[in-house]
């Protein structure tokens, strides 16, 4: 385990308090935690394929930078219209 | 020399991740947590590039990497200003 290993590790922790804010408060809430954990996964996609020296998982982050704004402005449109 | 520096910028990068997520659990309202959550798109992001970098270098992963965070870096803002119109909705509803 390398230095890249570890920091993912580090990274997917706080994913838990996360989760929690967006089960248990508004859904407002939970779109800003939503927005967070994306901007985490992208860091850790980075670390883990570095880690493992994986050069094809760099593709995978970027897919999830832009996963992470096309959901998050979908969220965004649907909560500010319907809620 | 190399390793020292990638352990330090991995270390603070955690650090201000870590720091990010405390801010969008403990703070008082949706706009306070949302600057942290904007936080965590910028300073931490760079400190994992910077990482990445001193491993890769301009090779094809370097190229990726900086990539990713790009686009993380420049398509965050637009994210968060949609949001924050949509929580300004929202509380308005709520207080209306």
């Amino acid at each position: 385990m390398n230095a890249f290993v570890w920091a993912a590790i580090g990274l997917l922790v706080p994913f838990f308090p996360l989760l929690a804010v967006a089960v248990w408060r508004r859904p407002i809430d939970g779109l800003v935690a939503l927005e967070c954990a994306g901007a985490l996964l992208v860091l850790v996609l980075l670390c883990l394929a570095e880690g493992f020296h994986r050069s094809f998982e760099y593709a995978v982050a970027i897919v999830a930078a832009l996963m992470t704004w096309i959901g998050g402005l979908v969220f965004a449109r649907f909560l500010g219209r319907w809620l | 020399m190399t390793n020292v520096a990638v352990d330090i910028l991995l270390a603070l990068a955690v650090l201000l991740e870590l720091a990010c997520v405390a801010g969008v659990l403990f703070m008082p309202t949706t706009f306070d947590r949302l600057h942290y959550a904007g936080a965590a798109a910028t300073v931490p992001a760079f400190l994992v590039l910077a990482a990445v970098l001193c491993r890769e270098h301009l090779s094809g992963g370097g190229l990726e990497a900086i990539a990713a965070v790009a686009l993380l870096f420049f398509l965050f803002p637009v994210l968060l200003t949609s949001t924050a119109r949509a929580i300004a909705r929202v509380e308005r509803k709520e207080s209306s």
